[in-house]
C-alpha cells in the first residue's frame, strides 16, 4: 500500500495526531481508573467476606482482583498512544 | 504613632512579599540550565497519575491477597483447647449475661442465663463484621449495635439481620456447687476454604 507523501503542511498533520494521542491517553487514564474503582469493591467484597467467613468468595475476588492489576499492568505498559515518530494514519513526521 | 503603625505595616507586608521574591532572584540565573516553574510545581502529569493509579491497583491486590491469605491462615489454624472455670457463672441470675475470654485472652464470649436457669455460651463476635454483640434482656436475645442483627439468646441461630451465619458457640459443663466451665469452642460455620 502506497501513502501519500509528506503533507505539505506539518503541522496540520501534527495538530491531528496529537489530537487522537490526547484522545487514546484519556480513554486510557478513564479505564485506568474504572478498574481502580472495581478494585476498590472487590477489596471491601474481600474483606466482607473474610470477616463473615464466607471462604469459598475469597479466591474468585482475589483472582478477580489480581485480574484487574493485570489489566492496570497492560494499560500502563502496552497500551500507548502511536508512536510520535507516526501520524496516526501512518504517515512519517518530519 | 499612627505614621510609625502604617510603617511597620508597610514593612511586615513587604517582608511576607520578599520570601517568594527572593526565591525567584536566587533562581534567576539558573532558570537557563533548569528551566524550572514554580507556578507548575503542584501539577501532576498524565504520567505520573497514571503511575500512581498502576501503584494504587498493586496496593489494592496486594490488600485483597493479604485478606484472604490472613483468613486462610486463620481457619487452619487449630489451637489445643483446654477447660476453663467462668468465674462468677454461678451467682448469674436468670435473664443476665456475662463476658468472659475463651479461649484464650483474645477471644471474647458471652454467658447467658435463660429465665429458665440453663447456661448458653457464644463468641462475642457478630458473624457479618465482627462486631461485639451484647445481651438484650427485655427480648432475651443477642443482639449487635453495628448493622441490627440479632441471634436467638439459647441457640445462636440468626433471628434477623445481616449476619449470614449462627454465633460461634462455647461448649459449657456444670459441674459441682454450680461451677461453669467452658470445655470447647465450635465455628457456626462448617464451609470450607476452597
Amino acid at each position: 500500500m502506497q501513502y501519500a507523501t509528506t503533507p505539505t503542511k506539518p503541522g496540520s498533520v501534527h495538530g491531528h495526531a496529537g489530537r487522537g494521542r490526547t484522545a487514546v491517553a484519556q480513554a486510557r487514564l478513564v479505564l485506568l481508573v474504572m478498574v481502580n474503582v472495581a478494585q476498590l469493591w472487590i477489596l471491601a467484597a474481600t474483606v466482607e467476606a473474610a470477616l463473615t467467613h464466607r471462604f469459598s468468595a475469597l479466591l474468585p475476588l482475589v483472582v478477580a482482583s489480581g485480574i484487574c492489576f493485570v489489566v492496570t499492568l497492560t494499560l500502563i505498559f502496552w497500551w500507548r498512544p502511536a508512536s510520535p515518530s507516526f501520524t496516526s494514519s501512518g504517515y512519517l513526521k518530519r | 504613632m499612627s505614621s510609625k503603625l502604617s510603617k511597620t505595616s508597610d514593612k511586615v507586608s513587604g517582608d511576607t512579599r520578599s520570601d517568594e521574591s527572593d526565591v525567584r532572584s536566587a533562581t534567576a540565573p539558573h532558570q537557563h540550565d533548569f528551566p524550572y516553574d514554580r507556578e507548575e510545581e503542584a501539577q501532576v502529569t498524565r504520567r505520573e497519575f497514571c503511575n500512581f493509579l498502576g501503584l494504587t491497583s498493586a496496593a489494592l491486590f496486594v490488600g485483597a491477597a493479604g485478606f484472604a491469605g490472613k483468613a486462610a491462615l486463620d481457619v487452619g489454624h487449630t489451637e489445643t483447647v483446654t477447660a476453663a472455670k467462668i468465674e462468677g457463672a454461678a451467682e448469674l441470675m436468670p435473664g443476665t449475661s456475662l463476658s468472659f475470654r475463651y479461649p484464650t485472652e483474645r477471644d471474647s464470649a458471652i454467658l447467658v442465663r435463660s429465665l429458665d436457669g440453663t447456661y448458653h455460651a457464644f463468641g462475642q463476635k457478630c458473624t457479618h463484621l465482627s462486631c461485639p454483640v451484647y445481651f438484650d434482656r427485655s427480648h432475651q436475645r443477642l443482639e449487635c449495635p453495628c448493622h441490627e442483627g440479632a441471634f436467638d439468646g439459647r441457640t445462636g441461630d440468626v433471628l434477623h439481620g445481616p449476619p449470614p451465619r449462627p454465633l460461634d458457640t462455647v461448649k459449657l459443663e456444670v459441674r459441682g456447687n454450680g461451677e461453669v466451665w467452658a470445655i470447647g469452642r465450635a465455628a457456626g460455620s462448617n464451609e470450607k476454604l476452597i
